[in-house]
């Protein structure tokens, strides 16, 4: 039997027989690999206070996407950091070595830590916790297309389950275009073949952006169509978010 | 957390917990004098222990397990490797325990938790030695090929015991394990075999059904505390941190040792009290048994 | 960190309000901008890219290598940015880490296109050499000297530059070598494949201080933003790609607005850009 580590012998993970069609999954007139419209969500899924140790946390699962965030604090600043009579926001994100179908290294991963940083900077009242810091931290447990977006909408709702003040909910979408078709909420093998993403991150009561990524190349038009798809999604998502925090909130009262 | 003798009155409500923050051992202490614990348990009372299969779907064999709000993942993943030349029968199995920043405030990134290597050995070093899988059964053809089980345990919620909640999941991924129907191709690479896939037959089948490993033995552990002359099982992380002589004992099924740990501490065990803790472990073992048989037989109803 | 006192602060937000920023210019001009090209000897191409103090230096490497199994057709291009520790104290130990990755990240994003390679900057299946076995791999590299404000600008660029100012060796194949056998090549020192970079996208970074938003910040005024999206335009005037930096929140209707100043501002930017390149190219001939 072999130790962990060190002397492991290279291994490889058997691929299927039959090469999975590439090219015509996405002719002209495709449907979507899991059948859902183009423009139609996975179903969503928030569970707020999964884990215990944390001040707070949250669970979410999108199709096969499936997240933790544990939120710290606020509590003390490392001690080389300076005075701040602000409060400190401080993120990690990173996958656990099953998440992706090929095994990984499990580390951390170090655009979607900044990314997940900015995405949340902009809507946390960071005057309310000077000199402290607050700690987000998620894992992504299986990964299966639009992590970062449901890594900052989970985040978001950690944050409110841990009771840090915040102007308003932050809900991400990213929409994908694949064969001049924009296709809302894409999955891993469409990620793979997208000519193009847009992601957003918002607060929707206020709607304010506080996080935009655009890749590929985009005419004006299609700008304007995919903003506002996402817009129109993180509305929603933020419904479905702010429910899962009430019923959490009355499940406690009882 | 309800208290015994706590009153409604939110002023004696506050003293206790300001009590329990400054004094506690004394707060401790007391509660054991009265032969129960602070969340109502009596001394030798494991957490509710819960498991649920299948959790990964990308996973081969993957399991949840929770004893008490402490919560472990595992997920075993196959691979393909060249058996080593000593054992050119044998596969292998790769243990790797990991504390993810997201389940204690003690874990920070980038400064990984001292007690994740620790357990990371214990539990590689009980499931080799308790001979639970059978090495053999992981090759797939003599000196050519064999099967690397990559089994990696996530520690997703750290409230104490995390070693009994680790092992726990491992064996329980280990029971869901489903090795893969597999055949050799041309290049003499090991390549999967789908369902529909009947006219493949130049190719060599090595492994022509998806099949279960035979598990003998399974191991379950217990830690307890030991505390002056009271033994606690199951600690959570608060009694842990405050009383620090930890005793884990792992058994079989059939109730045999495996092993056990004694990693130092202030109290030095008799052996009566050891043969306590190992009587509490027997116990458990039966319970713990109890709960993956269950869920193995739903797995398979829900495959028939 | 720029240290300002609160009446320089006043003093430039107002500034900017009026449309008469402390340098004399207006809210959508550029300072000066110089391109020189060839720098790195060593390089397959190099320019360096100053706009008014702000100094960057890009240079192009090109490697043979293995097409990924994904694009068998595309050649691969990969960018890195280091933050040298002259350009700013803030940047000395790992201090400009941080603004590095950052950096590239959005550089990459805004030349490299979508994951299957539809529209990059650079067309990528002009670097392929033989399908699925050999093409060339790009590797940008750039360096900030001394930082001025509006780096992502101005390495943007001089990567435009570098990439015009790259020749990329012609490979020969032997004809005949059979299908899974590593086929000969021979790459030429003398005969050189010149880029086309016609579809490279510039990039504009808009700088929102108070109500109104500028391009080509100081780090003056950098320090005083509330949020900046930088947008990367081709001569087509589509978008390439858009990053926001900064933490506050903005109004959906500003984005649109801030993306159709941008493509208003980018004709400017690369006609100015394309005439600098090619006098600095035609000096560079005359010197050699």
């Amino acid at each position: 039997m072999a130790g962990k580590g060190g002397a492991n012998p290279a291994t490889y993970s058997p691929s299927p027989t039959i090469q999975k069609k590439k090219a015509p999954l996405f002719k002209e007139d495709w449907v979507r690999p899991d059948g859902r419209g183009f423009h139609q969500c996975r179903p969503a899924f928030f569970r707020t206070g999964a884990v215990n140790a944390a001040s707070g946390s949250a669970y979410a699962e999108f199709g096969n996407t499936k997240v933790i965030v544990s939120v710290f604090g606020p509590r003390e600043s490392k001690k080389a950091m300076m005075y701040s009579d602000t409060g400190r926001l401080n993120c990690n994100v990173s996958f656990t070595t099953f998440a992706t179908p090929v095994r990984g290294q499990g580390s951390d991963h170090k655009e979607y830590t900044a990314m997940l940083h900015k995405a949340l900077e902009g809507a946390i009242i960071l005057e309310s916790f000077p000199k402290t810091t607050v700690d987000v931290f998620a894992l992504v447990l299986e990964s299966s297309g639009s992590d970062l977006p449901v890594v900052i909408s989970c985040a978001s709702l950690a944050l409110a389950d841990a009771g840090i003040m915040m102007y308003d909910l932050v809900a991400s979408v990213s929409v994908s275009c694949v064969s001049k078709n924009l296709v809302i909420d894409p999955i891993f093998e469409e990620e793979n073949y997208q000519d193009g993403s847009l992601m957003i991150t918002c607060m929707p009561s206020r709607y304010e952006i506080t996080q935009l990524t655009v890749t590929g190349e985009w005419s004006t038009p299609k700008i304007n169509e995919g903003m506002q798809l996402c817009l129109d999604a993180c509305a929603k998502l933020a419904k479905i978010m702010r429910s899962c925090l009430k019923e959490a909130a009355s499940d406690s009262k009882e | 957390m309800g208290l015994p003798n706590a009153s409604d009155d939110l002023s004696s409500e506050m003293e206790v917990d300001a009590f329990r923050r400054l004094f506690p051992l004394r707060f401790f202490e007391r509660h054991l004098a009265e032969s129960i614990r602070p969340d109502g348990r009596p001394l030798g009372k494991a957490r509710d222990t819960s498991v649920f299969l299948g959790a990964v779907a990308s996973a081969n064999g993957s399991a949840l397990a929770k004893i008490g709000s402490t919560t472990m993942l595992t997920a075993i993943k196959m691979e393909v490797m060249t058996p080593s030349l000593e054992s050119p029968d044998e596969g292998c199995i790769a243990i790797d325990f990991h504390m993810p920043p997201i389940c204690s405030p003690i874990v920070r990134p980038g400064r990984p938790a001292e007690a994740a290597p620790v357990i990371s050995k214990q539990l590689f070093d009980t499931i080799s030695s308790s001979g639970l899988v059978n090495l053999k059964e992981l090759s797939l053809v003599n000196g050519k090929a064999a099967w690397m089980a990559y089994l990696d345990v996530y520690c997703l919620d750290a409230d104490g015991a995390l070693f009994d909640a680790a092992l726990l999941s491992a064996v329980s991924a280990l029971s869901h394990l489903q090795i893969p129907a597999v055949a050799i191709n041309d290049d003499g690479k090991i390549v999967l075999m789908s369902e529909e896939d009947g006219q493949k037959q130049a190719q060599e089948q090595v492994n022509k059904e998806k099949r279960k490993l035979t598990l003998k033995s399974i191991p379950f552990s217990l830690t307890c505390i030991l505390h002056k002359n009271y033994i606690l099982a199951d600690p959570t992380a608060e009694e842990e941190s405050i009383m620090e002589t930890l005793v884990t004992i792992v058994l079989d099924s059939s109730g045999q040792l495996i092993s056990l740990y004694k990693p130092g501490g202030s109290v030095l065990a008799h052996t009566s009290a050891l043969q306590d803790c190992v009587a509490l472990t027997r116990q458990r073992v039966k319970e713990l048994k109890s709960i993956l048989d269950e869920q193995n037989s739903v797995m398979e109803i829900e495959q028939d | 960190m720029v240290g300002l006192s609160l009446g320089e602060q006043h003093f430039i937000q107002g500034g900017i309000a009026q449309d008469l920023r402390c340098d004399g210019r207006k809210r959508l001009a550029y300072r000066p901008i110089s391109v020189e090209t060839g720098v790195i000897p060593q390089a397959n191409g190099s320019a360096r890219v100053r706009m008014g103090a702000t100094d960057v230096i890009a240079s192009v490497k090109a490697e043979l290598g293995k097409p990924s199994l994904l694009q068998p057709n595309k050649g691969k291009v990969s960018i890195y940015i280091d933050c040298s520790s002259t350009a700013e104290p803030a940047f000395e130990g790992r201090g400009g880490d941080e603004l590095s990755a950052e950096l590239s990240t959005a550089l990459q994003r805004c030349l490299l296109g979508g994951k299957s390679g539809a529209g990059a900057g650079i067309d990528l299946s002009s670097l392929v050499v033989i399908d699925g076995k050999i093409c060339w791999d790009l590797y940008i590299d750039g360096l900030v000297v001394f930082s001025d404000g509006n780096l992502l600008d101005a390495l943007g660029a001089a990567i435009k530059a570098a990439l015009s100012n790259t020749g990329i060796p012609r490979v020969h194949v032997a004809a005949g070598a059979s299908s899974d056998e590593k086929p000969e090549i021979d790459v030429s020192d003398e005969e050189f494949l010149q880029f086309d970079t016609s579809a490279v996208p510039v990039i504009i970074t808009l700088t929102k201080v108070g109500k109104h938003y500028i391009v080509d910040a100081t780090s003056e005024e950098e320090s005083q933003m509330s949020s900046a999206v930088s947008i990367s335009v081709n001569r087509q005037r589509c978008i390439c790609g858009i990053t926001k930096r900064g933490g506050a929140g903005l109004d959906p209707s500003i984005i649109l607005d801030m993306i159709s100043v941008a493509q208003h501002v980018s004709e400017q930017l690369i006609n100015k850009l394309d005439s600098e390149i090619a006098s600095a190219e035609a000096g560079d001939d005359d010197e050699s």
